[in-house]
């Protein structure tokens, strides 16, 4: 399954909002899309999914041309997931087993082991079947978030989009959910877009990074290249580094040496700060 | 001074949001205030200027209560609630109007209105953009303008409900730097936020769960305590911090930490 757009350029309101955007959205990877507000990330977004009716260029799936309707208009791409932002504003069944019924339903438009295949979503979204009953409105912000999440992961999508899915999470809200998305992807083999502001959590979670800036594709590479290398890019586009990957400059800078850790994951880049710090012989007596 | 005295709230009897909590917070302070999804931060700062009124107990501002009815107009002058999105609170259609609006209500003398708003609007650093349409704006701007909004009717406190969540890091960091500014003039600010690294610029923080304080008290204290490790997710800082073995204060800059123990070996 692969998904790839050449040379497509979107305009609105006589103004190009995406210009030029060539690239392959490949099987089973986590591709995080970053930028600015207004970059374009999520026009970006809502092309793939197919909401974007008319703009020039190629957009194909497993090299064969989307299919369109009489009009040469865009359709929407049912085998694509699409989480917006703040999703649990769209919840409006008054209980959550009527929510991912009615999201089947209109999804899959079958009837087959309803009950089933709603728990299984719910237990891969870390939702206790005690809630099926619940009403959406007695439910935790986080837990609201899940159940918006499960009614789309329950059309089993091939590749699924997340815009910004963390934000008003608490923290271990926010881990968990991750975790669980992570968790999803995995096993099924899917792809993940997910866009987000939170660069810690882009290197922690991505194969793959698509930095956005003015409207332009700016780069797409593996995150241990962009965080690891070519860090160029993320000052190009005026984003922040993400922590660890600060730390780990600043302690290049101070030993004079090339750090190389194993990926730019935190725990992995922390192990490597760790033996330089304490190859200084720093005492920590106060 | 702003009192919380055994204050108790629900929407259902069954389902208690917040339960006895009493805290005092002095004039002057920066206090944050951080919990889970549901722990009941955004009932508080309801609770604060009297958009919600207490079950049981009392919430006092400098001898004013909320409960007397009287006091309310009062304490709505001197309570500024920012929330998570600004957009929200928006009416005009110029950031001059958004900010001269809240002036108008409190019959606020025209002579004496354009100072404020400019005043406003500089403390925020959005003066240059007094025609410009807020719904045109960048997220970070909106909340700028929003803040200015609040500033321009002399609050004696500012309360910030998640107002740094919907904004991009440099946004965030831009309003967080508003904050500090504010809070250096001398106005009490309350910031509930779920960002753990924006914590540390307080003076203290209270952690709220099931609608009672688990904690309250300085941020590398709320980061030592064991018992609290279930509910937390420390910061970047916190971690290198305990990655590193440092038993150094926690400063607001871990860079200059780090370099000045480098330095020192």
């Amino acid at each position: 399954m692969v998904y790839a757009l050449k040379d497509v350029s979107v305009s609105m309101n006589g103004r190009e909002v995406l210009q030029s955007l060539s690239c392959t959205l490949q099987e089973g990877k986590w591709i995080s899309v970053i930028g600015h507000n207004g970059a374009g990330k999520s026009t970006f977004a809502k092309l793939i999914k197919g909401l974007i009716p008319s703009f020039s260029g190629e957009y194909t799936y497993n090299q064969q041309p989307l299919p369109r309707d009489s009009k040469g208009n865009m359709r929407v791409v049912p085998q694509i997931g699409y989480v917006f932002q703040n999703p649990e504003q769209q919840i409006f069944e008054t209980t959550v087993y009527k929510e991912l019924a009615f999201a089947q339903k209109i999804k899959k438009g079958h009837t087959g082991d309803t009950k089933a295949e709603i728990e299984s979503v719910m237990h891969q979204m870390g939702l206790s079947s005690d809630l099926l009953d619940a009403s959406p409105y007695q439910l935790s912000g986080g837990q609201k978030r899940r159940v918006a999440i499960a009614s789309v992961l329950i059309a089993d999508p091939e590749l699924l989009i997340l815009d910004e899915p963390t934000a008003g999470l608490d923290p271990l809200s926010r881990i968990a959910l991750l975790e669980e998305i992570r968790a999803w992807q995995r096993t099924k083999n899917r792809t993940v877009i997910f866009i987000s502001h939170q660069m810690e959590d882009v290197a922690e979670y991505s194969d793959e990074v698509m930095i956005f800036n003015r409207g332009r594709l700016l780069v797409q590479m593996s995150a241990n290249d962009l965080f690891l290398q070519h860090t160029a890019f993320m000052e190009q586009a005026g984003l922040p580094l993400p922590e660890p990957v600060q730390l780990l400059k600043l302690i290049e800078e101070l030993s004079g040496r090339i750090i190389e850790p194993v990926s730019c994951r935190e725990e992995d880049i922390m192990q490597q700060v760790r033996s330089v710090w304490q190859a200084r012989g720093i005492q920590h007596d106060g | 001074m702003l009192v919380f005295d055994q204050v108790n709230y629900h929407y259902r009897r069954e389902h208690p949001i917040i339960q006895d909590v009493s805290f005092e917070v002095q004039e002057g302070e920066f206090v944050a205030i951080v919990g889970g999804n549901g722990s009941g931060k955004s009932t508080l700062a309801k609770l604060i200027n009297g958009l919600l009124l207490p079950r049981k107990g009392q919430v006092r501002l400098n001898q004013l209560n909320t409960l007397q009815h009287v006091d309310l107009k009062k304490i709505r002058e001197q309570v500024g609630l920012v929330f998570q999105n600004p957009e929200d609170q928006f009416i005009t259609t110029t950031v001059l109007d958004e900010v001269v609006f809240g002036l108008e209500n409190l019959r606020i003398p025209r002579e004496e209105m354009m100072p404020r708003v400019e005043g406003a609007l500089q403390a925020v650093r959005m003066e240059d953009y007094l025609d410009a349409m807020p719904h045109q704006l960048s997220g970070g701007e909106k909340q700028r303008v929003a803040i200015a909004a609040i500033l321009a009717m002399r609050p004696s406190i500012l309360v910030f409900d998640e107002a740094t969540s919907m904004l991009d890091p440099q946004e965030r960091k831009d309003i967080l730097e508003v904050m500090r500014t504010l809070h250096q003039s001398g106005l009490t600010i309350i910031h509930i936020t779920h960002h753990m690294d924006e914590i540390l610029s307080a003076d203290r923080v209270l952690l709220l769960s099931n609608g009672s304080i688990r904690f309250d008290g300085t941020p590398s204290a709320l980061f030592n305590s064991v018992s609290l490790t279930d509910q937390l997710v420390p910061p970047f800082a916190v971690r290198l911090h305990q990655t590193l073995g440092l038993d150094v204060p926690l400063g607001s800059d871990w860079k200059e930490t780090i370099t000045n123990l480098w330095s020192m070996h």
